[in-house]
């Protein structure tokens, strides 16, 4: 994992047990969890009163630092050895990397659902119903003999649910399907890359 | 040979050739095996070939015959260099199919060289584990959604998606303020300039003036901001602006009275300075009465102590020089050329440990790289064992190699005492034999032991002879041994037999031809 000079450098001083002594080491650690987990921000979280001998603005960067650690270890689905490697590197002692090793195994599986769901999505398509109509003649022309088909994609897109409906010939319905062939077929090369 | 076959039999296998479960040796393949297995190797070495190969044969005798020759034909396209020929394939002998096994199957391309050479950049790792997620992700089973478990929501089921947003993050200033607090709580000591004291004061009236600036604006903002009326806005205003005024004469106040509280310490301290003048001038009054013998004394004070600080000097000297001299000393070590070059040394070694460090880290993700590609690789037959008897046979190679050159020194050892023995028996025969004719001619007895003599070296050469050629023998027996072996290896009887049926067949055909033809 490749960390930036800020990042480095508030990790360092994190490390520092004459700047974090254990007790508040273990509260900092806490706090960025807590601080990326709770659902709306808290302007105060760094307001402990294990923080009130610290330098505010080391704080703030410690605390700025160890968060941008923990969402690029989850980004990159890091192992314990990677993990432990880069800590040891930035001059974390052993005990410190253990602490900060199992509270990021408690909360790995929330960061990443987390992380999963900023962005956008599609809906997805979850069924299909087709009917078949055949045109005989309409006021113009006596005899049309054509077959149309009447498509009804349900579509799921976050919990709610609305139908996509559409009309098409048999050759535009071959066309999609052999878009989606298609597409599944890139999907099956992308995998075996 | 079973390795050999072995290894063929595995290569064939893979390229697709159907090689029943019992046959071990390629001593065992029927016509049609060898036809398919060859078939299919000039498939994969070269499509274009085969295009007209089936891999079967045909039943009919000049249709396999043709097949044959193609196929020949074909092998000796791709580079074959033996006697290749329609008999090769339909009446085969073990070494030349042995030997054309070998080189189709080297001739095969190599595919697994190429994986191995991927080069392992962070966007190859990258994809690799893109590929790797998405293939798990299309291994999950798709389930409509009212069948969903929690466990499938992950990949098949949107949560809420949030957008990015920022949050601010706020502090309490306690910042340096608290520092300048604590010099606040010790007394301020004799010698210590005033500054401390007054700086304080004027910082606390400062941060006084910013916490009524942060006040004002919530008191602005709690002007009535809805147009009322004209008058209420302006009764506001002035309300406000002769409470802004009050607070202004309060602060003038303020800081008048701070000037006043200098004033008065600045004064008091030049109280103190003269009140200690005054006291020296007192003393000197007092000791004005007496002044000769107080001169005298005070005199003799001057010189006492004029002594000491010179012998204070002297002392001083004699510390100060030893550690000039040092110092001078440890600068010259320093700026020395070992210091230098040494100097030099520790910063090189650094370097190469930074350096190493470097390499050492990049071998290590090399390493586990390779390790989870070699995971990844089929399992193909297992290269170790191979390497293993291939190691083997060379050791047992090498062990033959020294008992054969052991025993070449040993037969020419033989060869050497054979050929001094004749030559001494020679040797000694002529002497004997001379010896013995010269004394032959007068005595009896003699001539009767020449005969013997002469009659035991005829019999011995003899039987040196015999012996010779017992051993010529028993090589020619070994060689024709030989000989039989490899031809029985040939199948030849069996063989010729075939050709013979294949032979009866084709006439047979030939005859119905012919006999169609003649018809229409």
């Amino acid at each position: 994992m490749e960390l930036s000079e800020s990042v480095q450098r508030g990790l360092q001083s994190l490390a520092d047990q004459s700047v974090f002594d254990h007790g508040s080491f273990q509260v900092l650690v806490d706090v960025s969890f807590r601080s990326l987990l709770s659902s709306h921000g808290d302007p105060t979280v760094l307001d402990q009163p294990e923080f009130k001998q610290i330098d505010q603005i080391l704080l703030k960067q410690s605390h700025t630092a160890a968060v941008t650690f923990i969402l690029e270890a989850v980004k990159q689905n890091a192992d314990q050895s990677t993990i432990s490697s880069s800590l040891e590197e930035l001059t974390f002692s052993a005990d410190r990397t253990e602490i900060f090793y199992s509270a990021y195994q408690k909360h790995k599986k929330d960061l990443e659902c987390l992380l999963a769901s900023i962005g956008r999505g599609l809906p997805h398509i979850t069924d299909a119903s087709w009917r078949l109509e055949y045109h005989m003649k309409n006021g113009q022309v006596d005899k049309i003999n054509d077959s149309f088909y009447l498509i009804s994609l349900n579509t799921e897109n976050e919990g709610s649910s609305e139908d996509i409906n559409f009309t098409c010939t048999v050759e535009q319905l071959q066309d999609l399907v052999g878009k989606l062939k298609d597409a599944a077929k890139t999907m099956e090369k992308a995998s075996q890359m | 040979m079973e390795e050999v076959d072995k290894i063929l039999i595995h290569a064939l296998k893979q390229v697709g050739t159907e090689v029943p479960e019992e046959i071990n040796s390629v001593k065992q393949f029927s016509s049609e095996l060898i036809v398919e297995a060859v078939v299919r190797c000039i498939r994969v070495i070269d499509p274009g070939l085969s295009s007209t190969l089936a891999t079967s044969l045909p039943p009919g005798m000049s249709a396999r015959f043709r097949v044959g020759m193609s196929l020949a034909q074909a092998c000796q396209d791709i580079g074959y260099k033996g006697e290749l020929g329609y008999q090769t394939f339909l009446y085969s002998s073990e070494p030349e199919i042995r030997s054309l096994l070998m080189f189709l199957v080297e001739k095969l391309p190599r595919e697994s060289a190429e994986t191995s050479d991927q080069p392992t950049g962070k966007s190859v790792v990258l994809e690799r584990t893109i590929a790797a997620a998405i293939k798990a992700h299309l291994a999950v089973p798709w389930l409509p959604p009212k069948c969903r478990l929690p466990l499938n929501c992950e990949t098949q089921r949107q949560g809420v998606m949030h957008s990015f947003h920022v949050q601010p993050l706020s502090l309490t200033n306690c910042t340096k303020g608290s520092s300048k607090r604590h010099t606040k709580g010790s007394p301020p000591t004799h010698g210590q300039p005033v500054q401390g004291v007054t700086y304080f004061p004027l910082k606390a009236c400062l941060s006084v003036c910013v916490c009524v600036q942060q006040e004002l604006p919530p008191v602005a903002k709690t002007i009535p901001t809805n147009h009322q009326s004209e008058g209420d806005v302006q009764l506001g205003q002035q309300e406000e602006l002769a409470y802004l005024q009050q607070q202004f004469q309060q602060l003038c106040s303020e800081v008048d009275h701070l000037a006043v509280l200098d004033e008065l310490k600045q004064r008091e301290l030049r109280n103190s300075e003269k009140e200690e003048k005054i006291q020296v001038k007192k003393k000197t009054i007092d000791l004005l009465p007496d002044a000769d013998n107080n001169l005298l004394k005070l005199q003799a004070l001057v010189e006492a102590s004029a002594k000491r600080v010179v012998n204070l000097a002297s002392q001083w000297e004699k510390h100060r020089a030893p550690l000039v001299d040092e110092y001078r000393r440890l600068k010259d070590i320093c700026s020395s050329k070992d210091s230098s070059k040494k100097l030099s040394e520790i910063k090189s070694l650094h370097e190469k440990i930074r350096v190493s460090t470097e390499e050492a880290k990049k071998k290590e993700d090399a390493y586990k790289q390779l390790v989870t590609e070699l995971e990844n690789l089929p399992q193909d037959a297992s290269r170790s064992a191979y390497t293993q008897r291939i190691l083997e046979i060379v050791s047992n190679i090498k062990k033959q190699k020294e008992e054969i050159t052991k025993i070449l020194s040993d037969t020419k050892e033989l060869q050497k005492e054979i050929n001094n023995l004749t030559g001494k028996l020679d040797r000694t025969f002529a002497v004997t034999d001379e010896l013995v004719f010269k004394d032959a001619k007068k005595d009896e007895t003699v001539r009767k032991s020449y005969k013997y003599l002469a009659a035991l070296h005829e019999n011995c050469n003899q039987l040196i002879q015999t012996i010779e050629d017992t051993g010529t023998i028993l090589r020619e027996i070994r060689d024709l041994e030989e000989q039989i072996e490899t031809e029985n290896g040939n199948k030849t009887v069996a063989n010729l037999e075939r050709i013979l049926e294949d032979y009866k067949a084709i006439r047979q055909e030939n005859a119905s031809l012919a006999a169609k033809v003649r018809e229409g």
